[in-house]
């Protein structure tokens, strides 16, 4: 709660100094705090080991659950709020907003990064319409189904090393009211919408622990348990969340090229909004993105299934294998943001100290000049890191094509024959070492 | 106030594993692996010469952003700003010079570490500038060719290091 | 229900409005008001602002405290005709100045870094109040008093093997006429008009004609300051290397323009009026049939719609002649 408080001032700090401070980007808080500062810890820390921890913290969806539930602690008497906790309209279940919301502002990101006043008004925007989602519908329905950053920690939780699940499923089946899903006293029903009970993927948890609140049994638990154990989870595999890791990946090496290569071309159309280059640039994200890695991931597969003559559904098995990205993704994205993390971090002193730009010098580092952290270790850090996420995808690959419901009856499977996947992540991860270290 | 069990779970899928790994193989590839990623690559012998850049800086490219010396090499960079204050700095090496349009700055150094190394722009001179970058090719890039290699290698474990 | 968990929810309630709103509110109102205190400067590309405010009022004696602080690229703040130091504007730090003056009156300040073709405008007045001593009517500038007019062609067709050289030329050991050696001679006239009234001397007559120009470069260096050609190459990088080229070949940074004409176009734009190349100094044709005080306008007053911009209110006139001795240098060799 207190931390959900700081969370929360720290974020009305980003904006008002994104509105009012410094056009100057590299000594504006809002854009090192958000960009920098948390970018780095969300990818680089919590995504990886906490899943969707930020989640839990996160200010943009505190006011509109504190409106809907009438209070800030925790329900009181059976006092309403000021919601009117609609249900989320079936057809806009699962991740395709969030696909969407994800991919508008990749598009627009390099004027978001880079502009104060451009981050304070997409997370103005991004509060205002979490407060009245929140207001409207019922639970945290616009960090499940809007939030652009919701739709990737969700993903990558699944390889997160903590879960929380229910400890025994038994003891569920016998509970009649399952108040960890519609709250009692001691808390509010799942904000996430999730059956503790049922969960088997961290994909939805948000990791607020109202459940553990709620639970009369103490039936549930977060427990450690081996990196990457969600994506042997068959159960729950779906097209949204498939291009999802399309949309990661494609990002990742789209943002590689434009603003880590030496191309100034390619980064001032990705800039020049509204004008003709940006919108060859933006065909160009989009083509990558949606069409390019994963029409030949689908040929992939289809090749794959067609030498193991197995007669499966091709959308099905597209599905299955894009979940071997998912590390990849993750990988692609932490080497990335190492290309500017540490060589930009040193402008989070002054900016400690003069959020605005306004002469300030709260801590005395004001005047500390930009220098960059580690520059000649982070192509190493780079490459490890890609080459992990390469080999982790490679037995991801070896997991899926080895389940049950996939093709390890047909006698023409021969362990081999993964090359066309294999291959695939393989290139894929030259390709963003040849972009990011080369 | 909540109490975390952390409590260790077992693996779920691990009876369903097909796939048998071949010892002898495998330790043929992680030697193999090794080799890349740490044999020190005897250096193709160049006679260090001196070579001269003249770089354009101008918001937010440098013309030319690709710079190619072999290793051993004296460089010498002549930075010219072509609108606003612009500065160079060279990864690895962590040296920087600032350059004023009509100003010519000069950077002086032994390329006597290979690889690739980005240089970037160290005075705030606008919007991109945090992606004003270009690059320095001092030699082979043994680190991404070692990088290549282990994914190659990789490849072939994946795919050639099981049997049903 | 018990009642402590209702005062709970209403200290949690406070909690958030004060930490989570109040804060920040707070942070932000210290931070306005303390803002209103100072008069702050913003300086900003040229193309998009420049300074602003660019008016500024101060009184003889009274320290006048500023805050600058650039919004976009690097910048630098001076205060023309005074001593006060210049100061670099980093983007998005602040720095602050105290100026003071002497004496009344209207100063220009302006941008010392080079932040775009335009670069020169960006300048700004401070208008200075104070008791009144007698005014003193401005002189006019020496090419006015000398009646020199600064727009009229003076290319002159002549070619030179080498750099005329002044050590040659004092070596020569001749003796010229009182009238070539006064400062007023010097000023008013051309290299070239001198080169040609010195040819006439029957004195010299024995002289070819690329010692004669060695004779005029040892003119020239008598009259040149050499402690300030130090001054002059600094300012002259400093302020003029831009457009005139560090070679002063007139290929100036500013000045590389592509065969594309949109360019040329957006170039001139920026420029606000037609391309005129700026001026090679290390042209015979050209400086040689130029005076020291033409030179000297030139600088003073600017090119009337070339680019070249007017340094009258920047430049005292000690950094003038500096820069004027220094362009010198292009044309003579002044120096072992």
């Amino acid at each position: 709660m207190l931390a959900r408080v700081f969370a929360l001032a720290g974020f009305i700090l980003v904006i008002l100094s994104s509105l009012l401070g410094t056009p100057v980007g590299s000594r504006n808080f809002a854009i090192i705090i958000v960009w920098i500062a948390w970018w780095a810890s969300l990818i680089l820390i919590a995504v990886p080991l906490l899943g969707r921890g930020w989640c839990s913290i996160c200010p943009i969806p505190m006011p509109g659950e504190w409106l809907q539930n009438g209070a800030v602690l925790g329900p009181i008497n059976n006092k309403k709020g000021f919601g009117l906790n609609i249900r989320w309209p079936k057809k806009l279940r699962g991740i395709w907003l969030q696909n969407v919301s994800f991919t508008v502002l990749a598009l627009f990101s390099i004027v978001v990064l880079t502009q104060p006043h451009i981050t304070g008004l997409v997370l103005l925007g991004l509060i205002l319409v979490a407060v009245i989602v929140s207001i409207i519908f019922e639970r945290r329905a616009f960090c499940r189904y809007l939030c652009p950053v919701g739709g990737f920690i969700g993903l990558y939780s699944q390889v997160s090393p903590l879960e929380l699940r229910v400890s025994d499923t038994s003891v569920c089946a016998d509970h009649k009211d399952k108040t960890c899903y519609t709250g009692n006293q001691d808390g509010y029903g799942c904000p996430w919408g999730v059956f503790p009970g049922g969960m088997v993927k961290n994909t939805n948890c948000g990791l607020c622990f109202e459940c553990l609140r709620t639970c009369p049994h103490e039936n549930i638990a977060v427990s450690l348990r081996p990196i990457g154990s969600d994506l042997s989870q068959a159960r729950g595999r779906k097209l949204d969340e498939a291009f999802k890791a399309f949309i990661m990946l494609g990002s990742a090496v789209v943002y590689s090229l434009v603003l880590i290569g030496p191309w100034g071309v390619v980064k001032d159309a990705a800039f020049a909004v509204g004008s003709f280059p940006w919108w060859l640039y933006a065909l160009a994200f989009l083509l990558v993105v949606y069409v390019i890695l994963p029409g030949i991931f689908y040929l992939a597969v289809r090749y794959f299934n067609h030498t193991i003559a197995v007669n499966r559904e091709p959308a099905r098995s597209f599905i299955d294998y894009s979940y071997t990205l998912i590390p990849l993704g993750l990988a692609a994205w932490v080497a990335f943001s190492l290309s500017f993390v540490f060589a930009n971090f040193s402008y989070l002193w002054p900016v400690l100290s003069d959020p605005f730009g306004w002469g300030w010098n709260i801590f005395g580092t004001a005047g500390i000049a930009w220098t960059p952290y580690l520059s000649g270790l982070i192509p190493a850090a780079q490459s490890i890191v890609l080459i992990l996420g390469l080999f982790w995808s490679i037995a991801v690959i070896r997991r899926i094509s080895s389940e049950r419901n996939t093709p390890i009856l047909s006698p023409e499977f021969q362990p081999w024959r993964i090359w066309p996947l294999v291959s695939y992540s393989a290139f894929v991860t030259v390709g963003l070492l040849w972009l990011l270290v080369g | 106030m909540i109490d975390l069990q952390m409590q260790w779970i077992d693996f779920p899928n691990k009876s369903s594993n097909v796939f048998h790994r071949q010892p002898l193989l495998w330790s043929v590839i992680g030697v193999f692996g090794l080799g890349i990623a740490l044999f020190p690559i005897p250096l193709t012998p160049h006679r260090p010469v001196e070579r001269n850049f003249r770089v354009d800086a101008s918001t937010f490219e440098f013309t030319p952003a690709v710079l190619k010396v072999n290793q051993g090499d004296v460089v010498n960079i002549e930075l010219n700003s072509a609108d606003v204050v612009h500065g160079i700095y060279l990864d690895g090496y962590d040296i920087q010079v600032t350059a004023e349009p009509g100003q010519a700055a000069y950077l002086k150094f032994v390329a006597d570490r290979s690889g690739t190394f980005r240089f970037r722009c160290s005075v705030s001179c606008g919007a991109l500038h945090p992606f004003m970058v270009g690059k320095v090719k001092v030699g082979s890039d043994y680190l991404l060719m070692r990088g290549a290699g282990i994914a190659l290698l990789a490849l072939i474990a994946g795919v050639f290091g099981f049997q049903k | 229900m018990a009642p402590g968990r209702l005062r709970s929810e209403w200290v949690a309630r406070l909690f958030v409005l004060f930490i989570g709103l109040g804060v920040p509110m707070i942070v932000v109102l210290v931070g306005r008001i303390d803002r209103a205190r100072v008069i702050n400067v913003q300086a900003k590309m040229p193309e998009v602002g420049g300074w602003s405010p660019v008016e500024l009022s101060a009184a003889v004696g009274e320290p006048l405290d500023l805050r600058l602080v650039s919004d976009d690229v690097v910048h630098g703040f001076a205060v023309g005709k005074t001593d006060i130091q210049p100061v670099d504007l980093i983007p998005g730090q602040v720095t602050e100045v105290s100026l003071q003056f002497d004496k009344p009156g209207t100063y220009t300040f302006y941008c010392t870094k080079w932040c775009g073709p335009n670069h020169w405008r960006m300048r700004g007045t401070i208008e200075v109040t104070g008791p009144q001593f007698s005014p003193v009517a401005p002189e006019p500038p020496l090419y006015m008093s000398l009646g020199i007019d600064l727009d009229l062609p003076h290319d002159v067709h002549l070619e030179l093997d080498r750099k005329p050289s002044a050590l040659n030329g004092e070596a020569l050991d001749v003796v010229l006429p009182e009238e070539f050696r006064t400062r007023e001679y010097y000023l008013s006239n051309s290299p070239y008009d001198t080169w040609l009234a010195l040819k006439e001397l029957p004195a010299i007559s024995h002289l070819n004609d690329a010692e004669v120009w060695d004779l005029v470069a040892w003119l020239w260096a008598s009259n040149s300051n050499r402690d300030a050609l130090k001054t002059g190459e600094e300012l002259y990088r400093q302020n003029c290397a831009a457009c005139h080229g560090e070679a002063g070949d007139g290929k100036g940074v500013f000045t590389r323009v592509e065969d594309n004409d949109s360019h040329a176009e957006s170039l001139s734009k920026d420029f606000g009026h037609a391309l005129v190349a700026p001026t090679d100094f290390t042209d015979p044709s050209h400086m040689m049939g130029s005076s020291s005080t033409l030179l000297q306008g030139k600088i003073l007053r600017g090119g009337m719609g070339t680019g070249m911009p007017s340094w009258g209110q920047i430049f005292t006139e000690d950094q003038i002649w500096a820069l004027v001795d220094y362009l010198w240098t292009y044309q003579f060799q002044m120096e072992d």
